[in-house]
């Protein structure tokens, strides 16, 4: 399943489309950005369950062709610094103009989806945290001229599963955690 | 326009501001309940019944195409495994509080709590009990739980063990440390097993069977090794069908495991691993404690390098789970060349060149160790999907047991363990 991942990331990021099947020619684009990962936490045992708020550090890279006037396509890759995780989702996104205005503002649906790898996280001792899939939908704004670079503000909702095997002690057989970060991420950053 | 766009921005925050992270660690863990036996009501309960489903298997053993797989506190099964895609279950010996066991020719010796007890299995069709030495074994655990003997009131007490699984909320981090329900205890799980040889012994020629690496009996010459938490109790058995009280040798506190190689004893302890100098069979002599974390540690030995796992939980107690690959050339000095983190190793086997390790309910990691500097780099295979408890490896096979059954594996191709059979545990969970 990973390898397919990659074969469309690579697919899409050497423009495969034929421009023959788009009525323009396609282009390089790229949404660099940066932002945080907003969500809250309950815990603990049902009788005194505690509420946290938690902020992650996130950045990603979108590269891939415009297609239509409308529809690009292309690759990322990011990172996303959790708490007890340190995750670099790599997959594959579109960009879909839902709205152009005459102030150059656009309004994008952004979808994107991949699996978040934990090639850069350092388990703690006992610990052994693996990766898990993500999806990443939302908006986003991009101020600017469609020929030159723009600014970019994106909302999304932002859902990535990973798993840990946990230390082993007392009577324990086995204790293993499964996480799910469903997190509201805001990011500013640039296209072009 | 501008509306809309605010709008929609406004209404996507409010619903996405009630994102939260679900976080679940699920926890499987033994619990104890205690429960007592009078010694007569032990010693009456051993007897031969018809072939039975696994349920709680313990340790396994084999000899000339039998398998004897240990019902943790309950007794034998022997299967017929001359065919291994089809091993035929034949009997059952109904031993209560057994956990180990050792064969030379026909003669099967096994402990009952504090009992060791001979059986003549020359006829599988009509095994029989032959000799018994009462009260030799003070004090043992299975599973964790602690047994004892007390021969002044006749009664045995012990600790009946119970797997019980939750599932909690946790904030996703890694501090988190159980508390209430998921109370930290230190207890362990020991084992026993052993590898076996052909001795010759008095111009005629025995043959002992192969045990795993988790074994607590071992044999070499005319002696029966037993180990218990702390002592090395020896038996005679030179007249096999009676077994004689021989030496007891202190080994020091924790001791788990025994693995008679050549003629050297390698034993496993909760603080290192202890080599023993066998050349005079009846009166074992330390060499020398490669000492380690404190940890369980089964050992299994090939030429000048001994293999260690160590793994926590239970009553191994420590947070220490790895593979030591110790120099032992100079057996007075064994020195530490490397250390591998694993997961939760249990028992190990080695047909050099390839090491199979037990990584308990993770499963059954098979690997190179041509160089021994590199044994991480050369995972051959790893089976996740069962639960390792022990293993033995014979020529071209592999015998595995853990909680959810038996399985026989075909290893003549180590990057791909072909599972030949499996014999399942009878209950529907293993935990």
């Amino acid at each position: 399943m990973k390898r397919l991942l990659l074969y469309l990331i690579m697919a899409f990021s050497a423009g495969n489309a034929s421009a023959q099947l788009f009525p323009q020619r396609p282009t390089y684009v790229n949404y660099t950005e940066v932002g945080g990962l907003f969500g809250r936490v309950l815990s603990g045992p049902s009788t005194t369950q505690i509420v946290e708020n938690k902020v992650s550090l996130t950045a990603q890279t979108f590269n891939g062709v415009q297609l239509t006037q409308r529809v690009a396509v292309g690759g990322l890759v990011g990172i996303d610094w959790y708490k007890s995780a340190l995750l670099m989702p790599v997959g594959a996104g579109i960009r879909y103009d839902l709205i152009r205005s005459e102030q150059n503002v656009r309004l994008l649906a952004v979808v994107d989806g991949g699996y978040g790898f934990a090639w850069l996280h350092t388990n703690s001792t006992g610990y052994d945290l693996k990766g898990g899939w993500m999806i990443n939908p939302g908006i986003a704004l991009r101020v600017g001229k469609p020929s030159s670079s723009a600014f970019v503000m994106s909302l999304t909702y932002k859902r990535q599963t990973a798993d840990v095997q946990k230390p082993i002690g007392g009577n324990d057989i086995q204790r293993d955690e499964a996480r799910i970060y469903n997190r509201m991420a805001i990011r500013l950053g640039v296209s072009f | 326009m501008k509306t809309n766009y605010l709008l929609l921005f406004l209404s996507s925050i409010l619903w996405l501001a009630g994102c939260t992270d679900k976080c679940k660690e699920t926890r499987t863990y033994r619990r104890y309940t205690p429960v007592n036996y009078t010694l007569a009501q032990l010693r009456q309960g051993v007897h031969v019944e018809n072939a039975q489903t696994l349920v709680n298997p313990g340790k396994i053993y084999t000899k000339d195409q039998f398998l004897f797989i240990n019902e943790l506190k309950q007794g034998i099964h022997i299967i017929d495994n001359r065919n291994p895609s089809s091993p035929k279950p034949v009997a059952f010996i109904r031993i209560p509080g057994n956990g180990d066991m050792a064969i030379r020719n026909n003669t099967l010796y096994a402990d009952s709590y504090m009992d060791l007890v001979t059986f003549d299995i020359s006829n599988l069709a009509a095994i029989k009990e032959v000799s018994r030495v009462p009260n030799v074994f003070p004090n043992g655990s299975f599973e964790g739980g602690w047994w004892s003997m007390d021969a002044t009131n006749q009664i045995v007490y012990d600790q009946n063990v119970s797997y019980v699984t939750e599932t909690i909320e946790t904030n996703c981090e890694e501090n988190v440390t159980p508390t209430g329900g998921w109370g930290w205890f230190t207890t362990a799980l020991s084992s026993n097993a052993q590898f076996s040889s052909a001795d010759k012994a008095g111009g005629s020629t025995t043959t002992n069977g192969v045990a795993g690496s988790m074994a607590r009996f071992a044999l070499y010459s005319d002696y029966l090794y037993t180990i218990s938490q702390s002592t090395m109790q020896l038996f005679n058995i030179k007249d096999p069908a009676n077994p004689k009280i021989g030496n007891q040798i202190q080994l020091g506190w924790g001791i788990e495991t025994i693995f008679p190689y050549k003629d050297k004893l390698f034993i496993g302890s909760q603080s290192g691993m202890h080599i023993y100098n066998n050349s005079n069979p009846e009166k074992p002599e330390r060499l020398s404690v490669f000492q380690h974390a404190r940890v369980c540690d089964p050992v299994v030995v090939h030429d000048h390098t001994a293999y260690v796992t160590l793994r926590s939980g239970n009553q191994c107690g420590g947070f220490t789970n790895q593979l030591d690959v110790v120099d032992i050339t100079d057996l007075v000095n064994p020195r530490l060349l490397k250390s591998y983190p694993m997961r939760n190793p249990h028992g190990l086997g080695v047909a050099y060149p390839n090491l199979f390790i037990c990584e308990g309910a993770y499963g059954l990691k098979s690997f190179n160790i041509s160089d021994v500097m590199n044994i991480d780099r050369n995972l051959l295979d790893y089976i996740e999907d069962l639960n390792a408890y022990d293993v033995i490896p014979l020529e071209k096979s592999l015998l595995l047991i853990g909680k959810d059954g038996f399985y026989q594996f075909d290893a003549s191709n180590p990057r791909q363990l072909r599972q030949l059979s499996h014999i399942p545990i009878s209950r529907p969970t293993y935990y």
